[in-house]
């Protein structure tokens, strides 16, 4: 194959890969937001934040529903479509993945952050 | 001490041997004995620490924070011996003890006939120098007193150890890390033969010798990668085996590019052409294989993987960037110092229609693909967003379809120029192979259009391939490798549709004893079974579950555990492994079920009401008590009223660091199935209120319940199928290079070379 062959489907695929790749990275991009933010967006988001112990939590037939308050000090309900994750009460933290549908966030994913990992922070005698 | 000095022998003689070898490398070759053996100074060094801390985790030595941090006396053989390499530091080690083997290994390949000795050692000391560097920062054998100043007195000596995260602990922790990280570390080899061959700026010697290293790495790499899959899906019960976790995604790069790398070698061997590119694949390799430990390791993606360690300081975080940045400097410097002689080389020129072509456009789609990849890992980085996993399948997805169709009909396309009509009746049994293959999976249920044409291609590849592998094996030749690496990637594409695109789940809520239907099995939670807790396992239990279908029954026994070192719930699935299909059951959610009852919060002299008694708050117990810990614990006092008869009960709870509370309930005589319990004190000053917890054991207001992900993966044993076919490949692709370089004479090898300027391939 000829070198000014090589070059052209070389940059061809240069183009085809921007062309193709920069509408699909902008489509599949999931920003962190605050509750406030996620309200305006019609993009699956991710909100940061803490569990509300105080407000009803419920779950029932496949439906989880909690109030959580993201790292701005926004309380939202949350309904996410499945289990209760295991170590919810637990939980340090909670990342939810999804969008905000008539002032509740419809989650389709959920993500526990448990207080540590694999490394002992301290020592317990 | 013994280790710490150890590791400062092996800096110094690997820093000392790199100069030697720089030295002889310039000419003075009196000084190429003594390079050698400060080499070999430097790898026994690292063998004896390693050998050093292997002996401290045996014998229980938990003066030291490492041995303290991961091992405890409970944890059966093999993976007390895979705490060697459970955290930050130990996989440090790990990566420069196999570097350091695999040095030996290379030292005496190159120095075999003229392998460019000289040059490949100064640049593989130096990454052996730099790891030493990293262990001299980041020590293994700190004490415990050092690590926990403040906690621990100076010559303390822990009764056990903490003890291996729960997590952690089953047969692939004692595989996994070790073959993945030979794969990371032997990709130093091909890219010190680059770096050599741009020094010594002789371009075509390099890839035969290079060539068994690369496939080797190609092959143990991707066997760490696979076996990293299997794990998650055997053992962690998310369901699956690939998450596009950053830290996944990390080791596949490289070995995409290795890969890439293995067929434009090939290409440069019988055309005499892609000598850049063969240059910069094997460079980019190993740096990205740089990259991926400075993503893992320098706490830089927080939490957003599975695999983070905790952030390891700053001198470590620093020393990784400099790492990754000088090496790409060196590589920079190497290609600018011949970038006159690389631009001059003479170009070729073939058809459109061979063999080079196909493995032209295969090898660029793989960087893509490597690319495409890299960009998603990189986003947490750059900006404050991630990518969703769709990102990476939406491309991926034509690519693999292209790749697979390549790999097929490349083997018909011959290197100068393809006949095609020859071309095409070739193809065309296997074609209808393929198509009826194709209508096949639509038949039963395939009827996704792009995926089907992934489908085609793939059943083309392995129809093709095993041909020729029939072919050469009935010649008894040993030439097979490509076309088993070919039929396992293509068994791989096809065993992730299988399993990946055509899997399905449910979510069933299973009180106990009560059957539920779900795609087409029957199933029965028969309630928990205890089993014996240990190495930071508590409530450790098997959630049982029948499953029947068509009159035939099995009990599968996923697992349910607290984590201590996780601090929460996990679980194991359980997997019913069938021919065509795997049954997929992983606990999503387990109650114990609650009795009636009733929780309040109370002021001083509050009353409240619960099943025909009255009980009243009257004060706390003990309250100066601690929070966090303490000594007696706190409590509240409580009046209960069950018409005549007036009790005064104290139920408390103690609260320990980092344990769960220990609840002591109180009870009355008229009533034995009521538990009063203290959660806790809700703290206003004049107005606190203790919140109370009554139950009523007699009576059940929700059933113990088992909430169950149930899933069929679909012909994922062609997936394992594939992948063992494919690491099969590569490692007898690279023992019959091998065999093909120590078969050949010396003076060929030295006769190729100076022809590699002036040689025109003819058309």
């Amino acid at each position: 194959m000829s070198n000014k062959v090589k070059t052209i489907i070389g940059i061809l695929i240069i183009v085809a890969v921007i062309a193709a790749i920069v509408p699909t990275f902008l489509s599949n991009k999931i920003e962190y937001v605050n509750f406030e933010d996620a309200k305006k967006k019609t993009k699956t988001v991710e909100v940061k934040g803490k569990w509300v112990k105080d407000k009803e939590s419920k779950f029932e037939s496949n439906k989880f529903s909690f109030y959580m308050q993201d790292d701005f000090n926004t309380e939202m309900k949350v309904v996410y479509d499945g289990a209760k994750p295991n170590n919810f009460e637990v939980a340090e933290g909670v990342v939810v993945k999804g969008k905000v549908k008539d002032g509740v966030f419809i989650a389709n994913d959920i993500l526990t952050k448990c207080p540590s990992k694999y490394e002992a922070k301290e020592m317990n005698n | 001490m013994a280790g710490k000095i150890l590791i400062y022998i092996t800096f110094a003689s690997a820093m000392l041997s790199m100069g030697l070898f720089f030295l002889t490398h310039l000419g003075k070759t009196q000084y190429l004995k003594t390079a050698r053996l400060m080499f070999h100074v430097s790898a026994v060094s690292v063998i004896a620490f390693s050998a050093f801390m292997l002996y401290l985790i045996l014998s229980h030595q938990f003066q030291y924070a490492y041995v303290w941090e991961y091992s405890n006396r409970d944890l059966p053989l093999s993976l007390l011996i895979s705490t060697f390499y459970a955290g930050q530091e130990g996989s440090f080690m790990l990566w420069t003890l196999l570097t350091a083997v695999i040095g030996i290994f290379l030292l005496n390949y190159v120095s075999k006939g003229q392998r460019m000795e000289a040059q490949v050692m100064t640049i593989y000391t130096l990454v052996l120098g730099f790891l030493g560097l990293i262990l001299i920062l980041k020590t293994p054998f700190s004490y415990i007193w050092e690590m926990f100043p403040g906690e621990a007195k100076i010559g303390f000596l822990p009764e056990d150890g903490r003890g291996l995260n729960p997590l952690l602990q089953n047969f692939w922790m004692a595989i996994h890390p070790p073959i993945l990280f030979l794969g990371f570390a032997s990709l130093a080899v091909p890219f010190s033969f680059a770096i050599a061959a741009l020094i010594k700026n002789k371009y075509k010697q390099w890839i035969s010798i290079a060539a068994p290293w690369l496939l080797f790495s190609s092959g143990i790499l991707g066997l760490g990668i696979m076996m990293g899959g299997y794990w998650a899906y055997g053992v962690l019960g998310w369901g699956g085996y690939w998450g596009w976790d950053p830290v996944e995604n990390s080791s596949l790069i490289p070995w995409i590019i290795s890969v890439a790398a293995v067929h434009t070698m090939i290409a440069q061997r019988k055309t005499g052409g892609y000598i850049k590119t063969n240059l910069i694949l094997s460079i980019i390799a190993y740096l990205l294989v740089l990259y991926s430990t400075f993503l893992t390791r320098s706490g830089i993606l927080g939490d957003a993987s599975v695999h983070s360690f905790s952030a390891p300081g700053a001198e470590v975080y620093w020393a990784l960037i400099i790492f990754v940045g000088l090496f790409l400097l060196i590589s920079f410097g190497a290609i600018l110092l011949r970038i006159k002689e690389l631009s001059r080389l003479k170009r070729y020129t073939t058809q459109f229609f061979t063999r080079e072509t196909a493995l032209f456009i295969g090898a660029m789609l793989l960087c893509v693909s490597a690319l495409i990849i890299f960009i998603g890992t990189s986003t947490p980085i750059i900006s404050k967003n991630t990518v969703a996993t769709e990102f990476y399948s939406q491309w991926n997805l034509p690519i693999a379809i292209l790749i697979s169709f390549l790999t097929g009909i490349s083997i018909f396309l011959q290197w100068k120029t393809t006949p095609m009509v020859v071309f095409f009746k070739k193809i065309s049994i296997h074609t209808a192979i393929a198509f009826i293959g194709t209508v096949i999976m639509y038949i039963i249920g395939v009827t996704d259009f792009i995926i089907l044409i992934l489908g085609f291609t793939s059943l083309l590849t392995v129809s093709i391939n095993v041909q020729i592998l029939i072919k050469i094996i009935a010649q008894g030749k040993l030439k097979f490798g490509a076309a088993l690496g070919h039929i396992g990637i293509a068994l791989l594409f096809l065993g992730i549709i299988g399993s990946s695109k055509y899997s399905v789940e449910e979510n069933i809520e299973l009180p106990v004893g009560m059957p539920k239907t779900a795609l087409g099995y029957t199933f029965t939670f028969l309630g928990p079974e205890r089993f014996e807790d240990k190495n930071n396992k508590e409530d450790s239990k098997y959630l049982n579950v029948r499953v029947e279908k068509d009159n035939k029954e099995l009990l599968m026994k996923p697992v349910h555990f607290m984590n201590k070192i996780g601090d929460g719930y996990s679980v194991e699935p359980d997997i019913a492994n069938f021919a065509t299909k795997d049954l997929y059951l992983s606990p999503k959610n387990y109650s114990e079920g609650e009795f009636i009852h009733k929780q309040v919060d109370l002021k001083k002299g509050d009353k409240a009401e619960f099943g025909g008694v009255e009980f009243e708050f009257i004060d706390f117990s003990n309250k100066g008590a601690n929070m966090n810990g303490g000594n007696a614990p706190m409590g509240a006092i409580l009046k209960v009223t069950d018409g005549k008869n007036v009790d005064t009960i104290n139920p408390t709870v103690q609260l320990g660091q980092g344990e769960n509370p220990k609840y002591s309930p109180g009870q009355i005589i008229s009533k034995p199935n009521y538990y009063f319990y203290f959660e806790k004190m809700n703290v206003a000053g004049e107005n606190s209120t203790a919140t109370i917890y009554v139950e009523d054991t007699s009576i059940k207001a929700s059933e113990e319940t088992l909430v169950l992900s149930v899933s069929i993966k679909p012909f994922i044993n062609i997936l394992w199928t594939g992948t063992v076919v494919l690491v099969l490949g590569f490692f007898f692709s690279a023992y019959k290079r091998t065999k093909d370089l120590n078969d050949a004479k010396p003076e060929d090898e030295k006769k190729k070379d100076t022809n590699s300027q002036t040689k025109e391939v003819k058309t």
